[in-house]
């Protein structure tokens, strides 16, 4: 038999993964890199325009306020999530009764819809009658507008993935922490090292990999935030364009506004803001002293 | 035969193969071959009425189709690839978006429209006809835009509170203005403009004109646009409106709550939002009355229903068209589902005319159908939809976060020329 046909049939044993993987995966990405050259409504005939919709996309405020409120929303929700998250992860990890159930009760947030859970957020956050207002009135607080002031949105959307993402890390840190070697600990306790020392010294340095990679995990989450913007908001964010976040500017050009060429330029500047962030993820796991590989 | 390793992966291959191949060369041109496919949203047709319809077209074994979520989503999905296309389909008011793709539907007015053109109100008719004269909208439902009021409160403030003399009292926005401050000084926390965008939206849809003209050119004289601009910031500036723009207005916790508790004492609207209103302040009937909205008639939103060129008997869907939005079906469909009649002969029928418990007996159909037949006829473009919003969207911010208006008018100004000089309309 030729030696070529002799792997045949591990080739197409392997082939479903690529034959739908060239469907699902490559065809798209090519088609819309294709479509960004064009200005289609999704009905008319394509018309090519050259680089006019990347030209427009550098100059596009919308587009650049975008990529900022999702760099904002990310850095609000990352930070507090990760230090919410250790503190829950420590609190699991000492021995505290119903720890299973703890367990998936933390778990929980991140297995539930966003769509239901931005509705529930929705009357939470309601300017007037929500939930948050009243409980502020009851403080003697002066009700904020969470859903119509900017900074405000912000918040909210980043309470909201702090919700979403605080258990599901606190048991990936857990998981890290119970792996830790014993004798470092109780090398520090024989220099008469204190808890919040230990912590500070031994814990956090040692969790320096699993951190990072919820960062990096977070990252990628956090590029993508695109439901609890809309699902709060509606498709074009909010007053000044607050909760406007890149996947949701690509979704509205697109899908709403039937503006398909401009949405696959967008797209592609999104894959440009992914593809730096993420070499800033690698130079960070690639630092020589920080135990990457 | 026994089953070796490689067999079976040679098999399993094989079938794999054989099922990619045999969907791809058979995806039918329309979504069920042999069947007249409908598509409308929820809601957007009666259910009863089609049920009706099923039954009495045999020959075109009509098939309605409930497509949730956003229908016109999945019919551009399914024109780029020319398969699982609808026999019939509804269209939205974005109907202009296909005009220039006439050639994927049929002319209705070659199945004998021209014949019904007459049962159905002008403006309506024309607004589902392209520039060159291709008919391919016909119409269902409209939405005449009316004052919805709180009759009692109106009365407390000691105003006039019957339909009649708040419409006399309130025959331009300016008057409204003055009214609504009225009654916010009588009654504290009371409002009578939901936002700005309630202004800005209803004001324009009485003008003749919009954005642009029926040849798709960006209209040099935009002062109907300045006009509602400057009315929805009065209303601002001078305390009127209830303060929760922005968040998914209209469909907002705030408002439904605001209905409830007598804080909106009125708002301008169209007519579909009856359904809500009743569904959201159930505590409030009989205190509303509706009469004509201050500034003079307007439309806002209703729908359409086209027939795609793939039908393989056009006459044969025609005629279900033709028969779901007889006069006698728009009138069961408006006391289901409160879809507003576009044919003027259900608005004397007798029993839409029946007084209305919520409305504190009051037919309103009376009011709406006096101001849809006033309704101008207005071209409706493409972009029609983003240029508003991107207005609005402005308004919010100097309603919310305090911008200031001129420099929102700019701002306004030159995304929406933007927007048109990479859609091609403007060079």
């Amino acid at each position: 038999m030729n030696r070529r046909w002799r792997y045949l049939p591990q080739y197409l044993a392997i082939a479903p993964f690529f034959v739908l993987f060239a469907i699902f995966g490559v065809y798209p990405v090519v088609y819309s890199l294709w479509l960004s050259f064009q200005r289609w409504n999704g009905v008319s005939e394509m018309k090519f325009v050259g680089l006019e919709n990347f030209r427009f996309l550098l100059t596009d405020s919308v587009f650049w306020e975008s990529i900022g409120n999702t760099l904002v929303i990310w850095v609000m929700s990352t930070i507090p999530m990760l230090v919410l998250s250790v503190l829950v992860a420590l609190g699991l990890n000492s021995s505290v009764r119903h720890k299973g159930f703890l367990r998936v009760a933390y778990f929980l947030p991140n297995v539930t819809s966003i769509v239901a859970m931005s509705l529930v957020f929705g009357s939470f956050f309601s300017n007037e009658f929500g939930v948050l207002n009243w409980f502020l009135g009851l403080l003697g607080v002066d009700p904020v507008q969470w859903l119509t002031d900017p900074w405000a949105i912000r918040i909210a959307i980043s309470v909201m993935i702090i919700w979403r993402w605080t258990g599901y890390n606190a048991i990936i840190l857990l998981a890290g922490l119970q792996a830790l070697p014993q004798d470092v600990y109780e090398a520090a306790k024989l220099d008469g090292a204190g808890p919040v020392q230990t912590f500070f010294r031994v814990t956090l340095p040692l969790l320096r990999p699993v951190l990072l990679f919820s960062v990096v995990m977070s990252a990628i989450g956090g590029l993508q935030i695109f439901t609890e913007s809309q699902i709060l908001l509606g498709d074009r964010g909010g007053p000044e364009g607050a909760g406007m976040t890149m996947v949701l500017y690509f979704y509205n050009t697109a899908f709403a506004d039937n503006d398909f060429g401009y949405g696959a330029a967008i797209a592609w500047g999104i894959f440009v803001v992914v593809v730096l962030f993420s070499i800033l993820n690698w130079r960070l796991v690639q630092r020589p002293d920080g135990g990457g590989k | 035969m026994t089953l070796t390793r490689r067999r079976f992966l040679t098999g399993a291959a094989a079938l794999g193969a054989t099922a990619l191949g045999a969907t791809a060369c058979t995806s039918p041109t329309t979504a069920n071959p042999g069947r007249t496919t409908l598509w409308y949203s929820t809601n957007g047709l009666s259910e009863k009425v089609l049920g009706e319809a099923v039954q009495r077209f045999p020959a075109q074994k009509l098939t309605p189709n409930k497509v949730s979520g956003e229908l016109n989503r999945r019919l551009l999905a399914a024109l780029s690839g020319e398969a699982y296309l609808p026999d019939i389909t509804m269209l939205g008011d974005g109907i202009s978006t296909y005009f220039s793709a006439t050639d994927r539907f049929a002319d209705l007015n070659a199945l004998g429209a021209r014949q019904d053109e007459s049962r159905y109100l002008p403006w309506k008719w024309q607004a589902g006809r392209s520039p060159g004269g291709f008919q391919l909208g016909f119409p269902i439902d409209t939405g005449p835009a009316a004052l919805y009021y709180r009759h009692d409160l109106f009365a407390e403030a000691g105003l006039p509170s019957e339909p009649g003399a708040v419409a006399a009292a309130l025959s331009t926005w300016d008057d409204y203005f003055e009214f609504a401050k009225r009654v916010k000084d009588k009654l504290p926390g009371r409002y009578l403009i939901t936002d700005t965008k309630m202004v800005f939206t209803y004001s324009l849809a009485q003008e003749e004109q919009k954005y642009l003209d029926r040849e798709n050119r960006y209209l040099a004289d935009q002062s109907q646009v300045r006009r509602a601009w400057d009315r929805a910031v009065t209303a601002f500036r001078m305390g009127l409106t209830a303060g929760y723009a922005g968040a998914a207005t209209g469909e907002g916790v705030d408002r439904r709550a605001a209905w409830t508790s007598g804080k909106e004492a009125a708002f301008v609207n169209a007519s579909w939002i009856t359904g809500n209103l009743k569904q959201s302040a159930p505590g409030t009937s009989g205190r509303w009355k509706v009469c004509q909205a201050p500034g003079g008639p307007g439309n806002q939103g209703g729908s359409f229903l086209a027939i795609t060129r793939y039908c393989p008997d056009p006459q044969g869907a025609y005629e279900v068209v033709k028969w779901l939005m007889s006069p006698e079906n728009q009138a069961a469909s408006y006391l289901e589902l409160g879809l507003f009649p576009s044919s003027p002969a259900v608005y004397s029928d007798p029993e839409v005319l029946a007084a209305e418990e919520f409305f504190g007996g009051q037919a309103t159909i009376e009011v709406f159908g006096e101001i849809a037949e006033e309704v101008r006829p207005v071209y409706f473009s493409p972009w029609d939809i983003t240029i508003s919003d991107t207005y609005t969207d402005e308004l919010a911010n100097v309603e919310s976060a305090g911008k200031d208006p001129d420099q929102a008018w700019q701002d306004a100004r030159t995304a929406v020329e933007r927007l048109l000089r990479r859609q091609g309309v403007l060079a």
